[in-house]
């Protein structure tokens, strides 16, 4: 149990079979989590999201015991053939690779090999580095392409009560390969958690790597998540996230464009409603030339729901033909609802093409009535211009099929509005 | 069909129409013309129930006063309005937009809803009948059209949901010929005995295809002169000033 949200020494030695090395290192994250604490706005990355604030608000205490996670049948996607892994709150539960050659692939329960990593400059982290036990680790050989996509299914269990979870996944992709994934969120909990996930993700030369991440199953987690993504030379990576909004949902995702000509494409939809909070953190660091990187982040704000972006692209001197671009649209319903924005471009290069743009503002009146005038009704016309708004991100996924799973599951979230 | 007496608008404090009357019978086409700023456009958002506009007078639509209607029940009993502008709304699929109007209003009369594969037939047929290309269709709603695929675009859903009084404004504005005579042909296989027509126009182009049985002037805010298709010949010779 948590004395003032801190955290006792003691639970690292619950941790069994470590090497000093990794309790060293655990222990330092610890000791510089208990000094500083949850973070809040005082600190620039959250600024806009006053974590500290909102876990005092909303916790008594927190529970960092492992929960026991037994098996659980997960209803598995009918609507195409894929490879899947279940975690339940955060461990690896199940593995299906029947579509797969096993002989290029390796995973397993997560573990930590590196203690290298230095201090990071956020406390949420360092509690993942000092308590994280679950996750999985998800090799991919070179000149191997999955042959269907693996779907990550997150459940979280009904016997969840002011739990912190700590996981860490890994997923490593060889040279000349590809792999597809859809991080599905299956909510079973029925009271409140904190989730704490630190993922990195490292594609080598040439790799591919395309995520769909869909939140749409709401619930009263607070999430976090940080994504270290390393990109090798002509590696190409693209993310779709659909966030569902929760009383707290926070994306910080950093892309190392560390090999020339790599290429990273980041979009994002959200429609966010009561009691909404969520922050999408972005930093692209572009550090070697000829790298390309786009982002696109779409969020609806109804209620008293508030979206934040915070998007950083770094450019250093010799990333040369640097092409980036970030856009920021918000749309807000009502007079309640708050959408912060704050972009920024640091370049050291002087041949490089980087544009931004940042828009919000409320629904046009002037599509609303061209829409009733065709025997729509308000609500219906909202409805639609919503879902169109929120379209133009959902249509840029290539495939027929994901495009399809993907409204299916988006339409419902809407729909209550 | 429509009774207008005595209309007066007027928007953040500034009269647009200033008594306008105007009696439209069913089967009737009546062309509006009239110079900048005279007040055509307010005419058709108020007609249509756009709000913002401070209203008197008497509108009266089969009957019924209009002005306590809003925009969507219009539609649905029946009013339909061409824009001059078609709003461009993006990510919205012109089908299935189509669709789900034409359910709307058909549910409105008391119709059954058609399905998908039944409304693709309409589609089809109408734009055949128009010469529209249908591949603009599965775009988004306005979405990157020229000028002439937005108006075209209007008169199919003028096609499709098959009001009973359809008001065109502007809608030969900016049109080359080709795209005028659509336009024109898109009204002239709409008429019958039932249906009326209110034109909004600066020109004397699409009433030489059109053919209307009444043209009037509109000048600041009020019909200044009415009469047949004479009428607009002579405007077309000496311009508004000499009607003032």
């Amino acid at each position: 149990m948590l004395e003032n949200f801190k955290i006792n020494l003691k639970e690292i030695d619950k941790i069994k079979k470590i090497s000093r090395d990794e309790k060293e290192f655990r222990i330092k994250n610890l000791n510089y989590f208990n000094k500083v604490g949850f973070p809040d706005k005082k600190i620039e990355d959250w600024k806009f999201s006053d974590l500290k604030g909102i876990i005092y608000k909303n916790f008594d205490k927190l529970n960092i015991k492992n929960i026991n996670s037994k098996f659980k049948n997960v209803d598995l996607i009918n609507d195409f053939d894929h490879n899947y892994i279940t975690l339940v709150n955060g461990e690896l539960n199940d593995i299906n690779f029947k579509f797969e050659e096993k002989k290029n692939l390796k995973i397993k329960s997560f573990y930590n090999d590196n203690f290298l990593d230095r201090i990071q400059d956020n406390p949420l982290i360092n509690l993942n580095h000092a308590l994280s036990k679950n996750g999985y680790l998800l090799e991919v050989e070179e000149n191997y392409r999955f042959k269907k996509v693996l779907v990550i299914y997150n459940l979280f269990t009904e016997n969840l009560r002011d739990n912190i979870l700590n996981s860490r996944n890994k997923i490593k992709i060889g040279k000349n390969s590809e792999l597809h994934t859809i991080d599905l969120v299956i909510n079973k909990s029925k009271h409140k958690f904190i989730n704490n996930v630190y993922e990195d993700i490292i594609l080598d030369n040439n790799a591919v790597f395309k995520n769909i991440c869909i939140q749409n199953e709401k619930s009263e987690g607070y999430f976090h998540k940080f994504s270290k993504n390393t990109l090798a030379s002509k590696s190409k990576y693209s993310s779709f996230i659909f966030p569902s909004g929760l009383k707290f949902n926070k994306f910080d995702l950093e892309f190392n464009l560390e090999g020339e000509e790599s290429e990273c494409n980041l979009q994002a939809a959200s429609f966010l409603g009561k009691n909404d909070h969520q922050e999408i953190k972005t930093r692209i660091n572009h550090f070697a030339p000829n790298c390309k990187s786009y982002q696109r982040v779409k969020n609806v704000l109804n209620s008293d729901g508030k979206g934040v972006y915070q998007g950083k692209i770094f450019v250093k001197d010799i990333a040369q033909k640097t092409n980036a671009y970030q856009l920021s649209k918000a749309m807000l319903l009502s007079d309640d609802s708050e959408f912060d924005s704050k972009p920024e471009l640091e370049i050291y290069a002087d041949d490089v093409k980087c544009s931004h743009g940042s828009t919000s503002g409320s629904i046009d009146e002037d599509s609303i009535y061209y829409l009733m005038t065709r025997g729509l009704n308000r609500k219906e016309s909202v409805k639609l211009l919503v879902n169109g708004f929120l379209n133009e991100v959902i249509e840029m996924i290539k495939s027929n099929t994901m495009r399809k799973f993907v409204k299916s599951k988006l339409e419902r979230h809407v729909h209550g509005y | 069909m429509l009774e207008i007496k005595n209309l007066k608008a007027s928007i953040n404090e500034r009269d647009i129409l200033k008594g306008l009357n105007i009696t439209i019978k069913p089967g009737e086409l009546h062309a509006i013309m009239g110079p900048n700023g005279s007040g055509k456009s307010t005419l058709a958002n108020v007609l249509s129930g756009k709000n913002g506009y401070k209203i008197s007078g008497e509108l009266k639509y089969k009957g019924e006063n209009l002005i306590e209607i809003p925009v969507d029940e219009r539609a649905q009993k029946g009013i339909f309005l061409a824009f001059q502008y078609p709003t461009e709304i993006p990510g919205v699929n012109t089908n299935n937009f189509l669709k789900t109007s034409l359910n709307k209003i058909r549910k409105a009369r008391g119709e059954k809803e058609v399905d998908t594969l039944s409304f693709l037939k309409i589609i089809k047929e109408k734009s055949i009948e128009l010469g529209i290309d249908e591949k603009i269709l599965s775009r988004q709603l306005n979405v990157g059209f020229s000028g002439g695929e937005k108006k075209k675009n209007e008169i199919l859903q003028m096609k499709i949901l098959d009001p009973n009084l359809t008001i065109l404004d502007e809608t030969d504005s900016g049109l080359d010929i080709d795209a005028l005579k659509t336009i024109a042909n898109g009204v002239n296989s709409s008429r019958d005995k039932k249906k009326s027509f209110l034109v909004i126009t600066h020109y004397q182009r699409l009433l030489n295809y059109i053919n209307p049985d009444f043209v009037h002037v509109l000048s600041d805010g009020k019909i200044v002169r009415s009469g047949r298709m004479e009428l607009a010949e002579e405007l077309e010779k000496t311009g508004y000033k000499k009607i003032n």
